[in-house]
């Protein structure tokens, strides 16, 4: 065999052996494993030591996108989200849809057992298709110091003594149902003349509050006295003023509150469905849960997380209320939320 | 004949229009195309012929909010005329060498980016920040002052990041001005304010006209001030577009907002451009 023979032979055995690293060897043999996964969810909301942990222990890369509402999850999503990302962020209130619209996968929780061993039933709705990570009680948090009336309930909010003191959350799903609540309606009402109501109802509550977002910030630099905001802003408030602080969870007689979940969905067409599997398994792991609980220290539905979890996180103030099992989720209204946008359009533009 | 050889326009204007094209006018077209669809349950664009969106604007909401709109727009422009002209004049009178540091001092807030520069309004004013605690510690006020999240400050947000698009047109044309004019105006025996008001005013017109459609049509659509420096308690018409592409997900709603918005800078720049020539534009 000539020198030039043995080259080509030789190219083409390193050919064939690159070929088949391509093709994962195909046949019978395992599919080759993922090395990258794509996720699309909140910023500011994932420890980098849990990425950097999956990272190092399945020898992969993590890809994290973030998205600046709700909406931009749900327009990935119907959209074609899979050609993009592996797991996508999103919430409760939107399950029913996104299982309607066949926009998610089912999740085979064979590979995700830990899910299934610490997340609590009563926080899991559309149980074939997410994994719940964190949720959010949305309450009413004032300072006893500053605030010039005692808060029992949603009605206290559009009292003219609060004017000018309110820093709330934004949204009109986050806004009208408390406005319901006050009226003695269904949160989710989808009846249109209940949502005027409500409409009406909010136009006080708008006058009295200072400004919509940074609800943290503004209680604790002083701007507002009284928040309606999450409890994992509440808890970083709380903090950041000290144990000597004034502030207190508004004690509700019978108002509910809202409790809302971020969960992580995979969407239709996935590329790289084992290893998102494996992160939704690795992220129920309690002890993975915990540490990332300090960061972020959001109430979390993975019981067994919550259960060895630090002191300073167990005894939260933010999280120490007798209320919390009133609670209301937000339910897909369907073509009812046209209404619910154009009256929370009106409401912003301010006739 | 010769023919004429196209070769260096088309290599000086091609990649600019392919640029134009690819990324101006075909989504221009794009988002028209989008505002005579309809909305699907899921938030999403249903390719079916509909006039809703635009039947939608009618509603007197709207009209609220691109009169509103319109008005903060007029006051963000007559405040930056006001304060840049003056800064301009007084720029274009200086010495070469001084007159390039004053624009460098212009362009300086621009290294930055706007949301930062928003965010440290809000610290500055807030009511546990230096400008409060200054005129509490002065003796000036005895409780903090809200100044945060006012129409005031909103008002200042704006101006600030609009004035130097006022203010380099300004400086350019007025930078022009053949000092001779002043001078055979003050040997005729006009006092300084005839000379400025026949002479440099008219000069320095396009000058002004350019400032007025540099902030005028950004101010127009601007919804990062009002909501950071506001509170998101009010929306403009900036606000409500991006609602609808975010939040509230109504694409052809936002689509018929933005062509709305499209042919009110449409108008006003025909308006421009019937009191001013394209040569005279004094666009820095």
């Amino acid at each position: 065999m000539n020198l030039k023979k043995l080259t080509a032979v030789l190219l083409m055995l390193v050919l064939v052996a690159s070929l088949a690293a391509c093709g994962g060897g195909g046949g019978e043999e395992e599919p080759a494993a993922s090395t990258e996964l794509n996720i699309y969810m909140w910023n500011e909301y994932i420890s980098d030591e849990l990425i950097a942990n999956f990272e190092a222990e399945n020898n992969c890369k993590v890809n994290l996108s973030y998205m600046s509402d709700n909406a931009d999850a749900i327009t990935k999503l119907t959209a074609g989200g899979g050609q993009e990302y592996d797991l996508i962020m999103t919430c409760d209130a939107y399950m029913e849809s996104l299982v309607a619209g066949d926009y998610v996968q089912a999740i085979n929780f064979d590979n995700v057992p830990n899910a299934t061993a610490n997340i609590n039933e009563a926080y899991w709705a559309a149980k074939e298709y997410c994994v719940p990570y964190l949720m959010n009680y949305i309450y009413v948090v004032y300072d006893t110091e500053r605030c010039p009336i005692e808060i029992t309930g949603y009605q206290d909010l559009v009292d003219p003594a609060l004017a000018g003191e309110i820093g709330s959350v934004d949204g009109a799903r986050n806004l009208f149902p408390i406005a319901l609540v006050a009226l003695g309606y269904d949160p989710n009402s989808t009846e249109e003349s209940e949502i005027a109501e409500a409409y009406e109802w909010l136009v006080d509550y708008n006058n009295n509050v200072v400004a919509y977002g940074g609800t943290e910030l503004n209680i604790t630099n002083g701007t507002v006295s009284v928040i309606f905001t999450y409890d994992g802003n509440a808890s970083w408030a709380m903090s950041e003023l000290g144990e000597n602080n004034n502030l207190v969870i508004a004690p509700f007689e019978s108002d509910p509150v809202q409790l809302g979940f971020d969960l992580y969905v995979i969407p239709k067409g996935a590329a790289h469905v084992d290893l998102a599997e494996k992160f939704l398994n690795y992220i129920c792991v309690p002890e993975v849960m915990a540490a990332n609980l300090e960061e972020f220290p959001y109430s979390c539905p993975n019981d067994a997380a919550v259960a060895v979890a630090s002191d300073t996180y167990k005894n939260d103030p933010a999280r120490d209320f007798g209320y919390k099992q009133n609670v209301f989720f937000q339910e897909d209204v369907g073509e009812a939320i046209t209404i619910y946008n154009d009256y929370y359009q009106k409401l912003k533009v301010g006739e | 004949m010769k023919k004429k050889n196209r070769l260096p326009a088309l290599a000086m204007a091609g990649p600019v229009s392919v640029w134009m094209i690819l990324f101006v006018t075909i989504p221009m077209f794009f988002i028209i195309f989008i505002s005579f669809m309809s909305r699907g349950i899921f938030g999403d664009v249903v390719y079916d012929p509909s006039m809703e969106s635009y039947l939608t604007l009618l509603d007197s909401t709207y009209f609220n909010v691109i009169s509103k709109s319109l008005k903060v727009a007029a006051f963000t422009t007559l405040a930056c005329l006001g304060l840049g002209y003056p800064f301009a004049y007084y720029i274009a009178k200086r010495p070469k060498d001084q007159a390039a540091k004053y624009i460098t001092l212009i362009m300086i807030p621009f290294w930055t980016n706007t949301l930062m520069r928003l965010n440290s309004w809000l610290l500055l004013f807030q009511t546990s920040g230096p400008v409060n605690n200054f005129l509490q510690n002065s003796g000036i006020t005895d409780a903090p002052v809200r100044f945060v999240y006012t129409d005031e400050l909103v008002a200042l947000g704006m101006v600030t990041s609009m004035l130097p698009f006022a203010v380099l047109p300004m400086y350019s044309s007025i930078e022009k001005l053949n000092k001779s004019l002043l001078e055979a105006s003050a040997d005729l025996g006009a006092d300084a304010k005839t000379t400025f008001q026949k002479i440099t005013l008219p000069l320095t017109f396009p000058g002004i006209f350019s400032a007025i459609i540099l902030v005028f049509i950004p101010s127009l659509g601007v919804y990062t001030v009002p909501d950071m420096l506001g509170g998101g308690k009010v929306l403009y018409i900036g606000n409500i577009i991006k609602n609808q592409f975010g939040m509230i997900r109504n694409w052809p709603l936002g689509a018929a907002l933005s062509c709305l918005l499209i042919a009110i800078t449409g108008l006003l720049i025909f308006l421009y451009t019937r009191f001013t020539s394209i040569e005279e534009m004094e666009v820095v």
